[in-house]
């Protein structure tokens, strides 16, 4: 089944925050930020900014009537700076004004009299300076110094991967409506509808109860939109002490300046192995650049973390890891959350090997790829992973052996050009690794003329998740899709709801959509049984429709079952919850079992490198990857494609510029995202067939995620097509952009 | 007082004309299915189709409508997603429905109507074209594999669809592609007050306005208030036309029709593709050559191409006076130029090149489209029949304060472009410029960059 947003999109009457007929009087709140990376605020002057055209208040800090925080983990991010500023583009204050224009018009004249201080825009800098947030965390499984010592081949090096912008269509928005008895409706592009409930409770210094925030969908999302909740607290500020509606809609080159990315790290690994080319041991410093607000910042560390053996087997591991402080905006989540970067270090450092090794990378990696029994750094035992299964389909596919001798021997005969593959395996683990997290609520109405209601705690963002649930609980009840609608996510319906994030969103709200269905599909069906005068409820289902008696159809139909149900007086409502079973990690000894399940995959990423001009084409991506049995497969091929580009982006022509003062240099015109015409010719999706998984909703697998690393395969192909050339220079960083690319051969 | 069809709808608006088509659309008239995302013109997520009278009936374009200012579109058939979406899904929406090619929906009615833009604009319905008319819309979502399919599928629908001009719109109303709505739409822009020009505030030399794609990126708050002279509107800047060995380009031609001209096509065959880089087609389909001149951007695509084919300009001044530069003398300093204020660039002429030419163009960005030039150079060639150079001239973009016309070439005469006389001559250019470190490269990247470029032109490709 097909996103069923779709139908909407196409015609343009889908809804986002901005697209809400503004209610009368509304008014648009705008931020003054910081122009200075790190100082003590002498003193804020905003005349100008009041005397502005249309300008209607200014707040500060002192105006915020409950606690002026919106650190999302530590309490460590002032919603209005108070008396020092940590990055350009913190919010200083608030500006409401007329008109969207006339307020950012306004907001652009306020003036701050800031005593400079040193600002340290460099992770390892910050580290010397013991800038960090959160402590340092230490993994260690094995003996990696006595294996080293027995190792045939060691092979070190440093590396570097830098940000990306989420680049969401629909930046970051709210519109807060203030309503009757000092309540406020809050209507958010956010992510987390439990935590940007607590974080507006609490700056407005209401009980939540008195606060609803409602999602609608988002225009994209990708992270960006989980933890930061600047955008969507301020505007109800201003609504909440003015008494009217207020929207807040953040300019694209403001959302890039100011906004959170996906976190640059810098990596000094070290890798062992034996003669055979079996790793033996492997060691890893995560530096991680984090911003100046811990944000969400040590969770993505947590989750490199864990991944920093990748998809392979390594007996023995020492992986340190440290969230670095530095005057830049907070970053935050970004799809993937960190283990695209865990993941970038040991497949660098494995075919950095395979160099030393004078062997194809690929081979390296086929022989080391962990699998079911194999036991990961933090003692958990991988099941049900099919890695194998995927690295073969692939293989059947493509014919890797094939493909290498094809590329091989274009490079010999070639100088101007060359060709480059990555064969890039994906291991990832599905569940938030912070275990709380891993909890939904749903409730299930069904109403009297048969039509069925859901309300969860997931965010549609594009990723279909609500097309999924809606599925999940027509499937359970037995009834058609279409009596089924999704509902906007609310507060008020779903309380204290995780993030829709971690690739959860299907498997946690589908479970406890399941779990609420089946409540009612054992109430209908005890009363049915009595309707039928048959009193075994085990001998009644619903299908399609129709109330079934041992099998056979009867007369009864679902509305008709609904209705004298109600009448009967059987309640047609039921709220459900679901906790991920068994999950658990001890954060002293890094030991546990952080994950309900892994989800992997296989790729073959090919490209085409114009050795003149130092630019590059992909020619050809094949990802084979496994997700369950999947509730929807075009929704399922459209993630992995989606997910898949991202990382390509991030791999290639993503990034960003900082000014030495560090100020974002790149806005929308020259912070390129991948563009049609930038997709490979050849580009297949196959999803793994045959495959079960036990641990979530209906045999599926989590999708959101887990194939951007395949992205990966952009950088090590151009890598590969690079080494061809010359091997005399350190690997380069990520990403691999043109310039760098034709650095790297001509500089 | 601005009027124009909006949809199906008459619409007369006394909002400045400065305001950009993208707020009166979403503020002013509810209409909020056409979307903003960067206003920029990066991203697409505005687009809507333009309509303008010409000698065929509406001539319809996608446009980025967060650059196209209101008064603009004075008499004019304006579409949005709604104005396709009256009745039942049309083929381009049926056709992404049926592929997934949307995700969160925000880019997607963008690409409902670049792709529609498409059928009414496309020469013969190929994928290829359908692909290059998506060039300006981005999607953060999909990675375009299901966009792709769905432009694919498209142009498979339309295979040998009858592709006469004057009965396109008639043609696409009976496929399913326009709604039935489009065939009223000529008698109701026949019954708008259609005057001359679009008036704009009195005071002060109006500020010129071609396509508006840099001047509403540079300044758009600035302009909403200002007096604007609409050049689409002088139907005596629009043309193309071939004279006495001279290609008469007019001051208000876009770079779409330019680039697509029958005419441009005999004389110069590889333009076609080459202004495939300059920005997308929703920029196109606005831009104009004198805009990329007058923007006097160092790195200006159109530019680069024209100081290597050698083109003059044609100015006329405020007192009616006309005269002419050289376009290799027009610039002085970083955006300098020769051109005073209340001039205006009525035509650009390029000297028809002699037969066997060679043109080549160069230009390498971040991303290969829609992406600003870290370094470009044009050259032309004229080999003797004996394969040494007889004439040559490059220019050379990103690489200087100006858009850079390289001199001193003359010893070169006489020698064949191979070896180390490719060397010297690159190595002649690189010596003459001074990039600086910016967003788009560091200067040694542009320096060794150019060289290579620069031997790039005298690839065997270009020479055979
Ligand atoms: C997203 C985006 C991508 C872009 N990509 C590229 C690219 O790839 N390559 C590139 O070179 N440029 C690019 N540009 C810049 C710009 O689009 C081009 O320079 C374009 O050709 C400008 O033409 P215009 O008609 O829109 O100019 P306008 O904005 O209308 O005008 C620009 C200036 O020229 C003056 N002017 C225009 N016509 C005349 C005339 N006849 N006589 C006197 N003065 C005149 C105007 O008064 C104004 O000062 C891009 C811009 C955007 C927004
Ligand atoms: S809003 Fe992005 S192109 Fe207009
Ligand atoms: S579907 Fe989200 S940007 Fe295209």
């Amino acid at each position: 089944m097909k996103n069923v947003d779709m139908q909407m999109h196409v015609r343009g009457t889908s809804q986002f925050v901005d697209d809400l007929a503004a209610p009368a009087g509304c008014l648009h709140a705008a931020l003054v930020t910081s122009r200075v990376a790190r100082g003590r605020i002498r003193s804020l002057d905003l005349a100008e900014v009041l005397a502005a055209p249309g300008v209607v208040a200014v707040y500060t800090h002192r105006d915020v009537p409950g606690l002026n925080e919106v650190g999302h983990v530590l309490r460590d991010q002032p919603l209005l700076a108070v008396d020092q500023v940590e990055y350009i583009g913190q919010p200083l204050a608030l500006v409401v004004a007329e008109s969207h224009q006339a307020a950012w018009q306004a907001a652009a004249l306020g003036r701050a009299d800031i005593e400079e201080l040193p600002a340290v825009l460099d992770p390892r800098e910050a580290l010397a300076q013991g800038m960090i947030h959160g402590q340092k965390r230490i993994l260690v499984s094995g003996d990696p110094d006595a294996a080293f010592q027995t190792c045939r081949h060691v092979v070190q090096g440093r590396l570097a991967s830098g940000p990306q912008e989420h680049f969401y269509f629909e930046t970051q928005r709210a519109l807060a409506v203030p309503t009757e008895h000092d309540t406020i409706k809050v209507h958010a592009s956010t992510q987390s509808p439990g935590a940007f409930h607590r974080h507006l409770a609490e700056v407005l210094g209401l009980p939540m109860h008195k606060v609803e925030l409602d999602i609608r969908r988002l225009g994209g999302a990708f992270g960006g939109k989980e933890s930061t909740a600047v955008w969507v607290v301020a505007p109800a500020l201003a609504a909440f002490l003015l008494k009217r509606p207020v929207k807040l809609v953040l300019p694209r080159n403001h959302d890039i300046a100011t906004s959170g990315k996906r976190h640059p790290y810098e990596y000094d690994y070290r890798i062992g192995l034996d003669e055979e080319g079996q790793i033996l041991a492997y060691e890893v410093d995560l530096y991680q650049h984090a911003g100046a607000c811990a944000d969400i910042s040590l969770a993505v560390l947590g989750r490199s973390f864990l991944h920093a053996s990748g998809a392979y087997r390594i007996p023995n591991i020492r992986v340190r890891a440290v969230s670095c402080r530095t005057n830049i905006p907070p970053n935050n989540a970004f799809r993937g959350f960190g283990v695209p970067q865990g993941t970038f270090a040991i497949e660098a450092a494995v075919t950095h090997a395979a160099e030393v090794l004078g062997v194809p990378a690929a081979q390296l990696k086929r022989k080391n790829l962990a699998g079911d029994g194999d036991v990961l750094p933090f003692g958990m035992v991988l099941e049900n992973t099919n890695s194998g299964r995927c690295w073969e389909t692939l293989d059947a596919r493509v014919d890797l052996a094939a493909r290498h001798a094809a590329v091989a021997e274009y490079n010999r005969t070639h100088t101007d050009s060359k060709r480059g593959l990555a064969v890039v395996p994906v291991c990832f683990g599905i569940s938030f690794a912070q275990t709380a997290l891993n909890q939904a609520g749903a409730l299930v109405n069904i109403f009297v003329d048969g039509s069925v209601e859901v309300s969860t705690g997931a965010v549609e963002m594009g990723q279909g998740v609500n097309t999924k649930i809606q599925l999940v609980a027509a499937r359970t009840l037995g009834i058609a899709p279409d009596r089924v609608r999704v509902h906007t996510t609310n507060t008020s319906r779903v309380p204290n709801a995780s993030p829709t994030s971690a690739s959860t969103g299907a498997d946690l709200n589908g479970m406890a959509t399941k779990y609420a269905c089946e409540d009612l599909l054992t109430r209908l069906r005890r009363f049915a049984g009595q309707h039928l005068g048959h009193d075994d409820p085990e001998q009644i289902t619903i299908r399609e429709g129709v109330v079934h008696l041992a099998g056979k159809p009867t007369e009864l139909r679902w509305e008709k079952l609904v209705a004298a149900a109600q009448w009967a007086r059987v309640d047609l409502s039921s709220h459900a919850f679901y906790a991920t079973p068994n999950l658990h990690l001890d954060p002293k000894t890094e030991r546990g079992r952080p994950f309900a399940y892994y989800s992997c995959g296989t790729s073959l990423t090919e490209v085409w490198l114009d050795c003149v001009r130092g630019t590059y084409r992909l020619e050809s991506v094949e990802v084979v990857h496994d997700v369950g049995r999947s509730l929807s497969e075009v929704i399922d091929r459209g993630q992995v494609a989606g997910g898949v580009m991202q990382g390509i982006g991030w791999s290639t022509v993503e990034q960003l510029r900082y000014a030495p003062d560090g100020r974002v240099l790149t806005g929308a015109n020259a912070y390129k995202i991948p563009d049609l015409k930038s997709l490979a010719p050849h580009f297949a999706v196959t999803l793994l067939e045959n495959s079960q998984n036990p641990n979530a909703v209906c045999n599926s697998k989590a999708v959101g995620e887990p194939p951007l690393i395949h992205g990966l395969g952009a950088w090590f192909a151009i890598l590969d097509a690079l080494r061809s050339v010359r091997r005399d220079k350190d690997l380069p960083s990520l990403p691999l952009t043109p310039e760098k690319v034709f650095m790297y051969l001509h500089g | 007082m601005t009027s124009f069809v909006l949809n199906s709808r008459v619409v007369q608006t006394d909002q400045p004309p400065g305001t950009v088509l993208l707020d009166f659309i979403r503020l002013s008239s509810g209409l909020t299915g056409t979307k903003e995302a960067c206003r920029e013109g990066e991203c697409g997520a505005c687009t809507v189709l333009l309509g303008c009278p010409g000698s065929q009936g509406l001539v319809y374009r996608a446009v980025a409508s967060c650059l196209l200012p209101l008064g603009d579109v004075q008499g004019c058939h304006v579409v949005t997603v709604e104005g396709l979406s009256e009745g039942p899904l049309t083929l381009v929406q049926e056709m992404i429905l049926e592929h997934s090619a949307s995700q969160c929906g925000f880019c997607t009615p963008g690409i409902v109507m670049s792709l529609t833009g498409f059928c009414l604009a496309s020469t013969d319905f190929s994928f290829q074209e359908a692909l290059d008319a998506l060039d300006g819309n981005l999607c953060r979502c999909t990675g375009y594999v299901a966009i792709r399919d769905a432009a694919r599928a498209l142009c498979e629908r339309l295979e040998g669809v009858e592709s006469d001009r004057a009965v396109r719109v008639a043609t696409l109303v009976e496929l399913g592609v326009l709604p039935e709505g489009f065939l009223e739409a000529p008698s109701l822009v026949g019954q708008l007050q259609t005057p001359e020009a679009a008036t704009t505030p009195e005071g002060g030399p109006p500020v010129l306005v071609a396509g508006g794609t840099d001047l509403f990126v540079q300044r758009p708050e600035q302009l909403r208030e200002a007096r604007l002279e609409f050049l689409s509107r002088r139907r005596d800047l629009d043309f193309i036309r071939l004279e006495d060995g001279v290609l008469r380009v007019g001051g208000a031609v876009t770079l779409e029709s330019f680039r697509l001209s029958e005419v441009v096509g005999r004389v110069f065959p590889t333009l076609r593709d080459d202004l495939l880089l300059h920005s997308s087609t929703i920029l196109r389909n606005r831009a104009t050559l004198t805009g990329n001149l007058v923007n006097a951007s160092p790195v200006g695509d159109v530019t680069i191409m024209l100081l290597a084919l050698d083109a003059t300009l044609e100015i006329c001044t405020p007192e009616g006076q006309d005269r002419r530069v050289r376009l290799s003398e027009f610039y002085r300093g970083y955006k300098q130029f020769d051109l005073a204020p209340g001039e205006l660039i009525t035509e650009i002429r390029i000297p028809q090149p002699a037969p066997g030419t060679r043109f080549n163009f160069e230009k390498v960005s971040n991303r290969e489209i829609l992406d600003i030039a870290a370094v470009s150079t044009a050259m032309r060639l004229v080999l003797a029949p004996d394969g040494t150079i007889e004439d040559l001239r490059l220019s050379a973009g990103g690489v200087a304060p100006v858009p850079l016309f390289v001199t001193g070439l003359e010893p070169f005469r006489g020698r064949k472009p191979e070896g180390e006389t490719v060397g010297l001559l690159a190595r002649h250019v690189v010596e003459a410029v001074s990039p600086i470190s910016d967003i788009r490269g560091s200067a040694t990247y542009k320096k060794l960059l150019l060289g290579q470029l620069v031997r790039a032109h005298f690839s065997a490709e270009v020479l055979s």
